[in-house]
């Protein structure tokens, strides 16, 4: 028994000493179902982006409320809550009713797990992923933050039509939800008095794997089953019957479709450009300005990432030379050599508060990458305020068209001064943020997000000014890690606050308000 | 009494090599008598110009050659005879040939254990020993861990648990072997989200456990002033990622390594004083970590205090 008692604490000891208890680290954002705080029951006629009415979208009438079709789908309904296996209970939990929090961690996930950087062949040599042959390797796509921030605006444009689409129907068909039809059903969620034709849920389900599938084509499988899986628990949920959702995937299979079509053709297709193209825009800055950036790594990649994601259809901007970075200081000039300076001394003597922002806002290869990093504080913030899905989808839908947006006119000031990197102009600068392959001026993380910030402040203006911190912290950890010249930093998140401008000014007449 | 192998300073042939930290594992088959005390330093330099992602062995143009230097005080002291307890402190320095990434340098992890026999037995002509031995490392300083490969260590507490056997013949060859677990806790990163297979939405990164064996072959020579021993040293974490294509690494990889050494090490005279160590280790096979190969230089100097 003593000895029993000694071993006990001995394994209580190590426990402590290591902090060995580690195995619900949290993988996903914490947050249940939950009351809406506003039900914004007339965003039916709310602005949509792509679609051109709220009925563009077709789908039949309901079926009445005491009609036989409908009892037969409650009879239904009721069964296969009554039968729903563990597995299909915890989905209900998992999507939540407000589950594009969900598709948009999915989303990010696979920006992450797609966020790797094509290495060298052993002949030196780099092979681009193909969309033609997206399995070859290396895979379609590279996921990197040009990538990531339209990905996401199309994912949330999509959502956003798709929802007001629905909110449309559901007032105007006014047909409630099971759990209001009939006393034996329950809401998995709070009752908040949703009309339920067209399921909301499947709608977001919908957009979201048919966008993603495109954005992702290797996921496709993957998207279709947890899309799978959303459908069948709303149901589950006690929210929806099939009809409702049968309707929503009407829904999102149109606004998809609109969405893609968009994308088709909206230049990325020309961004990552062949060689002799991204020579000739290198020249054109050269002569233009007299400096050049450099890729700087072994064996040095031939073309740096996306020269004409500058070219990119805007959303919100009419032309990218309005919202193009001034002219940045020459190197050599006073002004450039204390910024290079400056750089020098944070390398020598950063801090430890200093060290920890460039890391927390580092968002590099392997990362959600810097729009990743705002609609994760988006997600955060619609829960706090306990958005309705329709409401929450118009932050994301504004957040990311501002962020991608950004991101073209950031790489347009990229690629029209082909700005030199620190480790180019000051020699033996060694940094501990990676380098990325591209040229330095304007910093992209700057740009995204002060225009994810000005979005943000605009529709939570109690949190505008925590917000607008967070942008400029996650600029000046540019400098602090080396790879940003203050400048480069300044003039991005000033660049990214004009972008973001053109978004909210849309949103302040989308009569959501 | 078996005074005449007591007096001999113990020293770690395994140091410091051990996956990018843990310089200190006391997996030697000597014990000091109570009331001696040895201090020791030793110098270490280790490079790679390979590593394994996970089991591919590749070459990095960014990297060029990893280069890692120790220095590791130590001291070892004997409560009884029996009991011996060892605290030691590596500054470690890290820099790559390749590519514009900055190396660090720093005081690496704070080392303490107890090692105790419970098992020794004269034979004719021979010696049988067995030994127990407990340690707990923590990092001394706030080196980052999720900053690979350069970081100092993989920034978590570390508790050990290792069994040690030593077969010894009078005339001086003997055969060791040890096996250990080591437990290790988690690190904190400075991002809030990291990919492991999945999301993670936090910065604590599990730090896998491992397993760590040992086998070695050895004898004295001179009169028990010169030792010279090779050794096999062998390490499999029981979880953990791999490094993702042209990635870096970090903390929650499944890290393995196989590795061959040579140790020397000689005393001046007996009954304490000075001596001098030397080794040298290389990796034949490994899973996410470079294919280290360094040597060891040190010096101890051992006397009686109590």
């Amino acid at each position: 028994m003593k000895i029993q008692l000694r071993y006990i604490s001995l394994i209580a000891l190590f426990m402590a000493l290591t902090g060995a208890c580690v195995e619900n680290l949290p993988t996903e954002l914490a947050y249940e179902g939950y009351e809406y705080a506003n039900l914004d029951e007339s965003a039916g006629d709310w602005n949509l982006i792509l679609m051109t009415n709220n009925e563009e979208a077709v789908i039949p009438d309901p079926s009445a409320v005491g009609s036989a079709a409908l009892n037969q789908e409650l009879t239904e309904a009721k069964a296969k809550i009554a039968g729903a296996s563990p597995e299909q209970r915890a989905a209900v939990i998992y999507w939540t009713n407000n589950p594009l929090l969900r598709w948009n961690e999915i989303a990010l996930e696979l920006s992450v797990k797609y966020n790797l950087i094509p290495g060298p062949n052993p002949d030196g040599t780099y092979t681009l992923p193909n969309p033609a042959d997206p399995s070859a390797t290396p895979n379609f796509p590279f996921a990197h933050p040009p990538y990531i921030s339209r990905m996401l605006s199309y994912l949330s444009v999509a959502q956003y039509d798709g929802l007001i689409t629905s909110w449309h129907y559901k007032q105007k068909f006014g047909r409630p939800a099971p759990y209001v039809l009939d006393p034996q059903i329950m809401s998995a969620y709070a009752d908040n008095g949703l009309n339920s034709y067209p399921s909301d849920g499947a709608v977001v389900a919908i957009t979201s794997r048919d966008v993603l599938s495109a954005m992702f084509p290797l996921e496709k499988e993957y998207l279709a089953k947890l899309a799978d899986e959303h459908l069948e628990s709303l149901v589950v949920a006690g929210i929806n019957v099939k009809s409702d959702v049968d309707a929503g995937i009407l829904i999102g299979t149109e606004v998809s479709k609109k969405a893609l079509a968009r994308a088709a053709t909206d230049g990325m297709k020309n961004a990552q450009t062949p060689k002799a193209k991204s020579d000739s825009i290198k020249n054109a800055a050269f002569e233009r300005f007299g400096w050049q950036w450099d890729n700087m790594e072994t064996p040095v990649r031939p073309v740096g990432l996306t020269p004409l994601f500058g070219k990119v259809k805007m959303w919100n901007v009419p032309n990218v030379e309005e919202v193009r970075a001034r002219v940045p200081p020459a190197p050599g000039t006073p002004e450039f050599n204390e910024s290079a300076e400056e750089l020098k001394r944070y390398a020598d003597n950063l801090t430890v508060e200093q060290r920890r922002i460039a890391n927390f806002w580092n968002d590099g290869l392997n990362t959600y990458s810097p729009p990743g990093h705002w609609n994760r504080f988006a997600k955060e913030t619609a829960v706090k305020y306990r958005l309705s899905p329709v409401r929450t989808a118009r932050v994301f839908a504004y957040m990311n068209m501002a962020i991608v947006d950004a991101g073209i006119a950031c790489w347009d000031s990229k690629y029209y001064y082909h700005y030199p990197r620190p480790i180019q102009t000051i020699p033996g600068f060694r940094t501990i943020l990676g380098t990325p392959n591209f040229p330095a001026y304007t910093s992209g993380h700057s740009t995204f997000s002060a225009a994810g910030s000005e979005v943000l402040a605009y529709f939570f203006p109690a949190d505008a000014e925590q917000f607008r911190k967070q942008a400029e912290e996650a600029a000046m950890s540019r400098v602090y890690g080396g790879i940003h010249y203050r400048f480069d930093a300044e003039e991005g998140l000033d660049q990214g606050k004009k972008v973001g401008s053109y978004a909210v000014n849309r949103a302040k007449l989308d009569q959501a308000d | 009494m078996n005074l005449k192998s007591r007096f001999l300073c113990l020293l770690f042939a395994c140091s410091g090599i051990v996956q990018l930290s843990s310089a200190q594992t006391p997996t030697d088959g000597l014990m000091m008598p109570k009331g001696e005390i040895c201090v020791a330093v030793v110098y270490e330099d280790a490079q790679w110009d390979h590593y394994w992602e996970g089991t591919y062995l590749r070459t990095n143009g960014n990297i060029g050659t990893f280069d890692r230097k120790m220095l590791m005080p130590m001291i070892v002291g004997g409560i009884t005879d029996d009991i011996n307890v060892i605290v030691s402190l590596p500054y470690v320095k890290t820099s790559a040939s390749g590519g514009q990434i900055a190396g660090i340098d720093g005081f690496q992890d704070f080392a303490i254990s107890l090692k105790a026999r419970f098992v020794d037995k004269k034979m004719e002509k021979a010696r049988l020993m067995a030994f127990g031995n407990l340690s707990f490392s923590t990092p001394a300083s706030n080196y980052l861990s999720d900053y690979m490969p350069f970081s100092l260590g993989f920034g978590a507490n570390e508790l050990g648990m290792r069994l040690i056997g030593q077969y010894e013949l009078d005339k001086g060859p003997y055969l060791r072997a040890s096996v250990a677990y080591l437990v290790r806790g988690t690190t904190e990163a400075e991002r809030n989200y990291y990919y492991q297979d999945g999301s993670y939405y936090t910065s604590t990164m599990d730090v896998p456990n491992a397993w760590n064996g040992q086998v070695a072959l050895g004898s004295w020579f001179l009169d028990k002033k010169l030792r010279v021993e090779a050794n096999l040293t062998m390490l499999n974490s029981t979880s953990g990622d791999d490094i993702r294509v042209y990635n870096s690494p970090q903390p929650t990889n499944k890290v393995e390594f196989d590795q061959v050494g040579g140790l020397a090490q000689y005393y001046l005279k007996k009954g304490g004083g000075l001596g001098f160590l030397a080794y040298y280790n290389h990796m034949f096979s490994g899973r996410n970590m470079g294919q280290f190969s360094g040597y060891g230089l040190g010096v101890t100097y051992q006397f009686k205090a109590f």
